[in-house]
């Protein structure tokens, strides 16, 4: 699966509820050993709702898309908390050098605590240290009109909105509006 | 002498333009010089100028006449009308093997800038491209923020504008910010959700 998902918060987060912090959520490369902790996410059908992908079945197809996929994908990190694998986050390349585009997707379990905003601020902190020196400027997150709560992690992670663009983005059999984002090299990140 | 209420302005003289495709004549590729060799045109394109209508001959045959829909924008007086400028739209890109894009750019003379050559060219691509293509969903153009002439005429031409997209687009090697316009189909009742603006150069 591509990491180009939204997770729904289903739940507002309550006042004095312990939020995860930016140091318990770390990144690192994902190897074929995480496949099982993958099908946590891949094969739940309503992380798959904003998704390009169905769910998952079988940790077969899976363990091809980590393999042909993500192990040789330019900037592909798995999400950590506490050391164990909840999540995804990549940065991929697209037709211009200076811009990639941002996908992540959660386990449901971890939605709402704050891990995919913490993740992807990390995320561009390290993409930005790694890729700027190649011509990186602009790192883009187009998120479905449709998910507020995708909308929200973006936003709480930096990103600047630019506008809808209509009809940009095909999603499972049909053209939707998606928000364009943007976060640039120069950008402040959030802290 | 009468004075102007406000309103629409005074009619301007009917100007014709017509696309046609390219050819692989001479004049064709002298025509086609007088844009690509100007620094004023090509300095919002990803192209330097050309230097010698080689480049210009050499561009026509390997890149205008294969491409899926390329024209030259004829305007002016004259038969044949003269060729001005150059129009092209590109499909994609596709998304799961799915076509339902396409991006439209354009390029005209600075002789004949300011008369609504440009504005006329892209309208008449833009039917031309929903007419041909019924699987086109969305028509997109970006215009460089410098370039308020061209974004005039993307609005004109009926399109919508999005959102300035920040160090979208390489330009010679320099990041730049690029406004995005769209034409798209309406998903519930696939009529063209455009803006509606008065005709006029």
């Amino acid at each position: 699966m591509e990491a180009t998902a939204t997770p729904r918060t289903q739940e507002e987060v309550k006042a004095g509820t312990a939020k995860v912090t930016v140091g318990e959520v770390t990144l690192r490369k994902f190897e074929l050993s995480d496949v099982d902790a993958m099908m946590a996410w891949a094969s739940d059908p309503e992380v798959a709702a904003f998704c390009r992908w169905e769910p998952y079945e079988s940790t077969k197809p899976l363990l091809a898309f980590l393999r042909d996929t993500v192990l040789p994908h330019p900037w592909f990190r798995a999400i950590c908390v506490s050391g164990a694998v909840v999540g995804a986050v990549s940065v991929s390349p697209t037709s211009e050098r200076c811009r990639r585009e941002l996908g992540y997707v959660l386990a449901r379990a971890h939605w709402g605590k704050g891990v995919a905003t913490a993740a992807v601020r990390r995320a561009l902190r390290d993409v930005f240290a790694d890729l700027e020196p190649e011509g990186l400027r602009r790192v883009e997150a187009l998120v479905d009109v449709g998910n507020p709560a995708s909308q929200r992690v973006v936003e709480k992670a930096g990103f600047r909105r630019e506008g809808v663009l209509r009809r940009h983005y095909w999603h499972k059999g049909r053209a939707r509006d998606m928000v364009m984002y943007s976060l640039l090299s120069d950008d402040p990140l959030p802290e | 002498m009468e004075v102007q209420q406000g309103g629409a302005p005074a009619p301007a003289a009917e100007l014709v333009v017509s696309l046609r495709e390219f050819t692989l004549s001479d004049a064709d590729a002298e025509a086609f010089m007088s844009w690509a060799s100007d620094p004023r045109v090509v300095r919002f394109q990803r192209r330097d100028a050309y230097e010698h209508v080689d480049q210009a001959r050499r561009y026509i045959a390997d890149h205008v006449l294969p491409h899926p829909w390329y024209r030259a924008i004829c305007a002016g007086a004259g038969a044949p009308l003269p060729v001005v400028g150059s129009i092209s739209v590109k499909p994609g890109p596709a998304e799961d093997g799915r076509l339902f894009r396409a991006s439209v750019g354009y390029r005209v003379a600075h002789a004949h800038w300011g008369r609504g050559v440009a504005t006329r060219a892209v309208r008449a691509a833009a039917e031309a491209v929903f007419a041909a293509w019924p699987w086109l969903l969305r028509l997109e153009a970006v215009a460089d923020v410098e370039n308020p002439a061209s974004q005039r005429v993307l609005e004109k031409a009926g399109f919508v504008r999005e959102g300035v997209l920040r160090k979208y687009i390489l330009l010679k090697g320099r990041p730049r910010d690029m406004v995005m316009f769209s034409i798209v189909v309406d998903a519930d009742t696939d009529r063209r959700r455009q803006q509606n603006k008065p005709d006029g150069p």
